[in-house]
C-alpha cells in the first residue's frame, strides 16, 4: 500500500506541474463579458440619472439661486418685516404714507384733479 | 493567450488577496484593464480545477466563463473583507460542477492536458501523459464531493481551512474525504500498475 501512496503522490504532483493554460478562445469570451456588463452597469447609470428630472420644487430653488439664493431672499424678508414694525427715524412713519391727512390731499393748492387733467389737453 | 497582468501570480500568497480585491474594485470603478489581470490572475485556477473536477474541456470552459460572469456582476457589492476573491470564485467553479455533474451523469475524460514540448524522450512523455490520463480517469471514479477535496488539496494545495470554506463543510470532513478520496485512486491506481509502467518495489 505504500508503494501504491507514493505513486499517487507522484501522479499528483505530476498533474500539479502539466496544469493546461486557460484557452485564449475562453480569456477571449471572459474579457468580452466583462466589458459588457462594465458598459451595461454605466449605461444603465446613466440612463437612470437622465430620468431623475427635478421637480416644481427643485425648478423653483434652482431659479432662486439654489440655496444661497434662497436664504438671502429669507434674510431680506426678515430685515423687511423688521423695518415695517420698527421703523428707524430718518424714515417717515409708514402709517402715515397708507392713510394721508386731510392737509396732505391738498398738495395741489386750490387746483382740483379735473383742472390738472383739463389743461393737459 | 490574455496578459497575466502586472501581478505576480506566483508570489506570496498573503499579497494575492489584496490584489484581487483591488482589482475587483477596480474594475468596478470602471477599469478595463483590471478585469484582464483578474482573468490572468484567478482564470488559469478556475479553469484548471473545473477540468480536473468535471474531466472535459468544453464543460470546463463554460463552467469558467460563468463563474467570471459571477465575478463581474458582485463585484460593485463586493464587501472587503468578507473573503478572499479566489476562494469565493473556487466555491462558485465547485457548486457550477456539482449542478452541471447532477444534470449529466457523463463521463468524458479528453479533459487531459498535453504534456509541453520539451520532454526529455518521446517515450518517458508518452508514459507521462498515460500515468495523468489515468490519474485524470481515477479521479472521474471518485463521487464528486471526494473528487472536489482531492483536487483542491492534493492539486490546487489549498489548505484544508480554506477547502472548508469552498466546500461549506467542516475542516474534519475535508480530512475525512479526501483520505477516503487518496485511499479509493490509491486502489484503482494499483490495478493498472502494469501498464502505466510501474514495477513492484518502486
Amino acid at each position: 500500500m505504500a508503494d501504491e501512496t507514493t505513486r499517487l503522490d507522484e501522479l499528483l504532483a505530476a498533474a500539479r506541474y502539466s496544469r493546461q493554460d486557460i484557452p485564449d478562445d475562453l480569456v477571449g469570451r471572459i474579457l468580452t463579458d466583462a466589458d459588457r456588463i462594465q458598459t451595461d452597469r454605466y449605461t444603465g447609470q446613466r440612463a437612470v440619472a437622465k430620468r431623475r428630472e427635478p421637480g416644481l420644487w427643485r425648478h423653483l430653488l434652482i431659479n432662486l439661486g439654489g440655496w444661497p439664493g434662497l436664504g438671502g431672499m429669507a434674510a431680506a424678508c426678515a430685515t423687511g418685516v423688521w423695518i415695517g414694525m420698527f421703523p428707524p427715524d430718518i424714515l417717515p412713519d409708514p402709517s402715515d404714507l397708507v392713510y394721508q391727512t386731510q392737509g396732505d390731499g391738498e398738495f395741489l393748492g386750490y387746483y382740483g384733479l379735473v383742472d390738472v387733467l383739463g389743461e393737459e389737453g | 493567450m490574455a496578459s497575466k497582468g502586472s501581478i505576480d501570480r506566483g508570489g506570496a500568497s498573503a499579497a494575492e488577496p489584496v490584489a484581487e480585491e483591488t482589482l475587483l474594485r477596480l474594475y468596478a470603478n470602471g477599469d478595463a484593464e483590471a478585469a484582464r489581470e483578474l482573468v490572468g490572475l484567478l482564470g488559469p485556477r478556475a479553469y484548471s480545477v473545473a477540468l480536473r473536477v468535471l474531466g472535459n474541456r468544453a464543460e470546463a470552459e463554460d463552467v469558467t466563463q460563468e463563474a467570471m460572469l459571477r465575478l463581474w456582476r458582485i463585484a460593485p457589492e463586493w464587501q472587503s473583507g468578507r473573503a478572499k476573491v479566489s476562494t469565493w470564485l473556487y466555491r462558485v467553479v465547485m457548486n457550477l460542477c456539482l449542478d452541471l455533474r447532477r444534470r449529466t451523469q457523463t463521463l468524458d475524460l479528453d479533459g487531459i492536458p498535453e504534456p509541453e514540448d520539451g520532454s526529455p524522450a518521446a517515450m518517458e512523455q508518452l508514459l507521462h501523459v498515460a500515468r495523468v490520463d489515468a490519474l485524470q480517469d481515477a479521479l472521474m471514479r471518485l463521487p464528486v464531493r471526494q473528487r472536489q477535496a482531492v483536487v483542491l488539496r492534493h492539486i490546487e494545495e489549498l489548505s484544508n481551512p480554506e477547502i472548508a470554506g469552498i466546500m461549506e463543510i467542516g475542516v474534519e470532513a475535508v480530512e475525512s474525504l479526501t483520505a477516503r478520496g487518496k485511499r479509493t485512486l490509491a486502489a484503482v491506481l494499483a490495478d493498472r500498475k502494469d501498464e502505466l509502467g510501474y514495477q513492484d518495489g518502486g
